[in-house]
């Protein structure tokens, strides 16, 4: 359930150039999700020396783990917690963590994505779902 | 967006002036409270006797907290009113956080593996290598505990059939969650969880093991049994989705052909056949071969029996889950087989015998 406050708005808001960047780091949360999907989780192993993003990193090994539900989402809430953040690495970190929870329940990459599009703001969810599709569609194809 | 980062955005803590002394400090205290997490799994006093001896103030309460058996609400409550957050001072602020962190895990019975990763995910990514040494140091030294207890259902065949693509059997349970795996599993044969185990890694098998274990001591038959129908519900759940990869024999829905099939043939047999051989049939077998039939050959086989003989059925599909195809049918040609023997001693009419062993011989 979505639970807004003013506060987590404001910190959230950032250029729209910057949330641009979103795409990339969404296509990459569901390339994990899928090589999981396909190959286990223990299959990301392999992908951890690509991830340069620490928190993604640390995530990744807590869902190889096992880590799940509210422990997994507390965990990642508290690297959230230790670092004043807002503006762009704000919403970055929200979006890695809420795709980080999405790979632990082995969600299909489509719902993953879903869940993930908000974060552009309503005007930009549209396209931004449609150009992933289309990426999909084009992998697919392939 | 999800509930615990809006808490944690609203919560917020700076930890940039903590020194590296200070957070070396607070990571022996989480590896403390770590192996007082596990030393509870098998002495319910360790909590207590760990307050008992324990000097720093916000750990001490929060283990007689704990202690008391406060639940995961009340010891917020109880813990954030017995000593005041101290803003002023960022490396006390951060040990009350982190005590009050663990103390949530310990009061909902987490396994030491995740108190503490929740305790030293406040001291940043820097500290999670160093954790994870302290986790498998402490995972080889532990005493695995390989025991069953199993609770009457189909779960554990259903983990065999999962198991056969291990793709599947991961998905459903990265679907449930390591935490109900481990409550159902807790009902299962050991060798349900020597399926499931190396899907985890090291430190996460050691997890789903242990909790399994824990659960087995805490919760009830009908709790375990839940937790399997819970299991079972994302099980059917993900296949309905398409998520898995069954063949059509391991799939949960029955073979429409065989089921028109058996109701037929029971629907042909005459009650006092099917009395003599139901009443001595096993409650389960027959069960799991009234999932392959329509509710007209039900209502035909319960009025053949007496009222105690429907209580022993009704008993048995209640306790009874969805099951694979494979398992349907096999009960179901089992069942056929015994009415064919009991009509041809009969010297039952040749359709209906036709019938029986057509459902008898049914190609799986």
């Amino acid at each position: 359930m979505i639970q807004w406050n003013a506060d987590l708005a404001r910190r959230l808001h950032c250029r729209e150039e910057e949330k641009k960047r979103l795409g990339p780091i969404i296509k990459r949360l569901m390339d994990l999700d899928r090589k999981a999907r396909a190959e286990g989780f223990l299959s990301l192993e392999s992908e951890l020396p690509s991830i340069d993003d620490p928190l993604l990193a640390v995530g990744v090994r807590l869902v190889m783990e096992g880590v799940s539900g509210e422990a997994l989402e507390e965990i990642l809430a508290t690297y959230l917690l230790i670092e004043e953040r807002s503006g762009w690495p704000f919403l970055k970190t929200c979006v890695t963590i809420e795709g980080l929870l999405a790979l632990a329940e082995s969600d299909d990459p489509a719902l993953m994505a879903r869940k993930l599009l908000p974060y552009f703001g309503a005007d930009k969810a549209l396209a931004a779902l449609e150009e992933i599709e289309k990426a999909q569609d084009d992998r697919n194809a392939e | 967006m999800i509930k615990a980062i809006v808490e944690a955005s609203r919560d917020r803590l700076d930890t940039r002036k903590v020194s590296r002394q200070k957070k070396d400090a607070l990571f022996e205290l989480a590896a403390r409270v770590g192996i007082i997490a596990e030393q509870s799994r098998s002495s319910s006093m360790a909590i207590a006797r760990a307050a008992a001896s324990e000097r720093r103030k916000a750990l001490k309460v929060g283990l007689e907290l704990v202690a008391a058996g406060a639940e995961v609400e009340a010891l917020d409550r109880g813990f954030s009113a017995s000593i005041e957050r101290p803003s002023s001072d960022p490396g006390a602020e951060l040990e009350w956080m982190l005590v009050r962190s663990g103390m949530r895990g310990l009061a909902a019975y987490e396994h030491f593996s995740v108190i503490m990763r929740r305790m030293t995910a406040f001291l940043g990514p820097d500290y999670f290598d160093k954790a994870e040494d302290w986790l498998m140091y402490r995972t080889k030294r532990r005493k695995s505990r390989p025991e069953s207890l199993v609770v009457p259902g189909e779960l554990p065949d259903v983990i065999r059939i999962l198991a056969m693509d291990k793709r599947n059997l991961e998905r459903a349970l990265r679907a449930s969650g390591r935490d109900m795996a481990a409550a159902a599993l807790a009902g299962c044969p050991q060798e349900s969880m020597d399926l499931a185990r190396p899907l985890y890694g090291k430190i996460g098998a050691a997890a789903l093991e242990d909790d399994a274990a824990q659960l087995r001591s805490r919760l009830s038959g009908d709790e375990i049994a839940q937790a399997q129908s819970a299991f079972l519900e994302v099980v059917r759940s993900l296949e309905e989705r398409g998520e898995l990869r069954l063949g059509p024999e391991d799939e949960l829905s029955a073979d429409p052909a065989f089921v028109a099939a058996l109701t037929k043939t029971v629907l042909g047999v005459d009650a006092a056949l099917i009395k003599s051989v139901f009443r001595g049939a096993e409650g389960a077998l027959v069960a799991t071969a009234m999932q392959g039939m329509e509710p007209e050959a039900h209502d035909h086989i319960l009025g053949s029996l007496s009222k105690r003989e429907i209580k022993r059925i009704l008993d048995a599909i209640d306790y009874s889950d969805p099951l694979p195809r494979r398992a349907v049918q096999g009960a179901g040609k089992l069942l056929a087989s015994r009415l064919f023997e009991a009509a041809a001693a009969a010297k039952a009419p040749r359709p209906i015998l036709e019938h029986l062993a057509a459902i008898r011989d049914w190609a799986t």
